[in-house]
C-alpha cells in the first residue's frame, strides 16, 4: 500500500512537470510526426503490400520516438541532484521505477494516440476497423519498450554519453517485443483475425511481465550504483 | 542518535578519498567538519548519508547497520545542501508537500505554510523553485527539514548563500536539533562561524582524520593543526 502510495506521488509529480514544460511530449510528437512525413516520401507503400511494410515502418516510429521520451525520462532528477534526495530518503526505489514506467507508458500511448490515424491517412490505408485491435497490440509493445527502456533509463543515468549509450544497448534486448509486435500487426492486418496473432500477444505479455518483474526488483541496486 | 563509523574507507580508482576512518558521534553533538578542497569531507557526508557505498567499514546508527536501499534508518537521517536537493518545476508548497508524503510524514497545509514562515519563505509558498536564489533554497531546504524532522542531520557548505538573518535561521535550527540529541555534522570552510556552533571539530586531510576535539577555549591545538590550510597571511583567532 505504502509502494502504491509513493508510486502516485512520484507519477503526480512527473505528470505535473511535464504539464507545466510539455518538453518531452512536445519533442516526441513533432519527432514522430516528422518521421512519419519523412516515411511517406521515401516509401510508396502499395496497397497490396500495406500488411507487409506498415507494421515495420509504424513501430520504427514509435521506438525512435520514445528512445527520445527515455532519454529526458530521469532529467528532472538531474537538476539539482533530485535523484540523491529521493534515494535520501526511505522511499521504496521499486516506487520510482513503477512511476518512471507509468509516465513513460503515459507519454508514449499519448503521441500512438496522434500518430496512428495520421499514420493511416497519410499512406492511404484502409482496415480502419483493425484500428483498436492493431492499438492493443501496439499497447503491449509499447509496455515492453516502457519496462525495459525505463530500466535502462536509469544504467546509463551517470554515462557520459548516454544519449548515445541508450539505443546501442537498448534495441538489441527489444528484439523479441519489436519482432512480436510487428508480426503480431502484420497478421492481423493481412487476416483480419484477432485470433491468429493471440500467439505474438502471448510473447508480448510474457515478455512484459518478467521485464517489469526484474526491473521491479533490481532497480534498487541498479539506482543505487 | 549514536553514530559508529568503522574502518570506514572509500576509493574512486586509485585514488583514495576517506582512509580507515574510525569515530563515535554522540548524541547532542553538533561536529564541525573541516579541511582542504579534496580532503574527503564530502565524501565523508556521502558515505553517512549513504549515498555512497564505502570501500571498507561500515556505519551503524544506534547499533543498526547502516546501508544503501530502502530502510527505515534513512528516515532519520537529513542532508541540507545549498542546491537544497529540490525540484526547480514544482512550487514551494509542492516540494514540500512531495518530500512529506514520500518520507510518509503527515503534515497539513496549514503546517506546511508555517514552516514556509518559519523560513521567511511564505510570500513565495506559490512560486516555483527555479524562481528562487541560491540562499531561499538552501532556506526551502532548512523547512524541508524542519517538517521532515531528522535527528542525523548533514549540511554541506550551508554558509555560503545564506545571508545574515538565514544564518540565524539555521544556526538556531541546529541549535534546536542538538539539546534535542540529534546530532549534526557540518563541512564548511568558513571556520570562525562554524566555531561558535560547535561542540566537537574534526579536520580531515587527503582522506586522513588528523584532527578530533572537543570544543575547548583557548584551543591552541586546533589552531595549530588548521593554520597550514589558512591562505598566506591569514590567521585565525578562536
Amino acid at each position: 500500500m505504502e509502494l502504491l502510495r509513493q508510486t502516485v506521488w512520484l507519477l503526480r509529480k512527473d505528470l505535473l512537470l511535464e504539464l507545466r514544460r510539455r518538453e518531452s511530449v512536445v519533442a516526441m510528437f513533432f519527432f514522430g510526426t516528422l518521421l512519419l512525413f519523412v516515411f511517406h516520401f521515401a516509401f510508396e507503400i502499395p496497397p497490396d503490400r500495406a500488411a507487409a511494410m506498415a507494421p515495420g515502418l509504424l513501430w520504427l516510429a514509435f521506438i525512435f520516438t520514445g528512445t527520445l521520451g527515455l532519454t529526458q525520462l530521469f532529467q528532472a532528477e538531474r537538476e539539482n541532484h533530485c535523484l540523491e534526495a529521493l534515494l535520501l530518503g526511505p522511499m521504496d526505489r521499486a516506487a520510482l521505477y513503477l512511476a518512471k514506467v507509468s509516465f513513460n507508458l503515459f507519454l508514449m500511448l499519448l503521441v500512438e494516440v496522434i500518430i496512428f490515424p495520421l499514420f493511416w491517412i497519410l499512406f492511404n490505408l484502409a482496415f480502419w476497423e483493425l484500428l483498436p485491435s492493431l492499438f492493443l497490440v501496439a499497447l503491449l509493445g509499447t509496455m515492453g519498450f516502457c519496462v525495459l527502456g525505463t530500466l535502462f533509463s536509469a544504467v546509463t543515468l551517470k554515462a557520459r554519453a548516454r544519449e548515445l549509450l541508450l539505443p546501442l544497448i537498448l534495441f538489441p534486448l527489444m528484439i523479441p517485443v519489436i519482432l512480436a509486435t510487428v508480426r503480431g500487426m502484420e497478421i492481423l492486418l493481412r487476416t483480419g483475425q484477432f485470433e491468429e496473432a493471440v500467439p505474438w500477444l502471448r510473447l508480448l505479455v510474457g515478455f512484459d511481465v518478467i521485464f517489469l518483474t526484474a526491473g521491479f526488483l533490481i532497480f534498487e541496486w541498479v539506482i543505487e550504483a | 542518535m549514536r553514530i559508529v563509523i568503522r574502518g570506514l574507507s572509500k576509493s574512486y580508482g586509485l585514488v583514495w578519498a576517506l582512509k580507515q576512518t574510525d569515530l563515535v558521534l554522540e548524541p547532542g553533538e553538533c561536529i564541525a567538519l573541516l579541511g582542504p578542497n579534496g580532503a574527503g569531507k564530502s565524501t565523508l557526508l556521502g558515505l553517512l548519508s549513504a549515498l555512497l557505498h564505502p570501500t571498507t567499514g561500515e556505519v551503524l546508527i544506534d547499533g543498526q547497520r547502516l546501508d544503501q536501499g530502502s530502510s527505515p534508518l534513512r528516515s532519520a537521517i537529513g542532508l541540507l545542501t545549498p542546491s537544497g536537493h529540490l525540484y526547480e518545476g514544482l512550487t514551494l508548497r509542492e516540494n514540500l508537500h512531495l518530500f512529506n508524503s514520500l518520507y510518509g510524514v503527515k503534515k497539513s497545509p496549514q503546517e506546511i505554510d508555517e514552516a514556509l514562515d518559519t523560513v521567511g519563505l511564505g510570500r513565495w509558498r506559490e512560486e516555483y523553485v527555479s524562481a528562487l536564489s541560491s540562499g531561499m533554497k538552501c532556506r526551502l531546504g532548512i523547512g524541508k527539514w524542519l517538517l521532515l524532522q531528522p535527528q542525523f542531520l548533514l549540511l554541506d557548505e550551508p554558509y555560503g548563500v545564506l545571508d545574515g538573518s538565514g544564518v540565524d535561521l539555521l544556526e538556531s535550527y541546529l541549535k534546536r536539533l542538538c539539546r534535542s540529541g540529534g546530532t549534526v555534522v557540518m563541512a564548511t570552510h568558513h571556520v570562525s562561524r562554524i566555531l561558535t556552533l560547535c561542540s566537537r571539530a574534526l579536520i580531515l586531510r587527503r582522506g586522513e582524520l588528523i584532527f578530533d576535539e572537543p570544543r575547548q577555549q583557548p584551543w591552541e591545538s586546533f589552531h595549530r593543526t588548521f593554520a597550514e590550510f589558512l591562505p598566506r597571511g591569514d590567521q585565525w583567532s578562536s
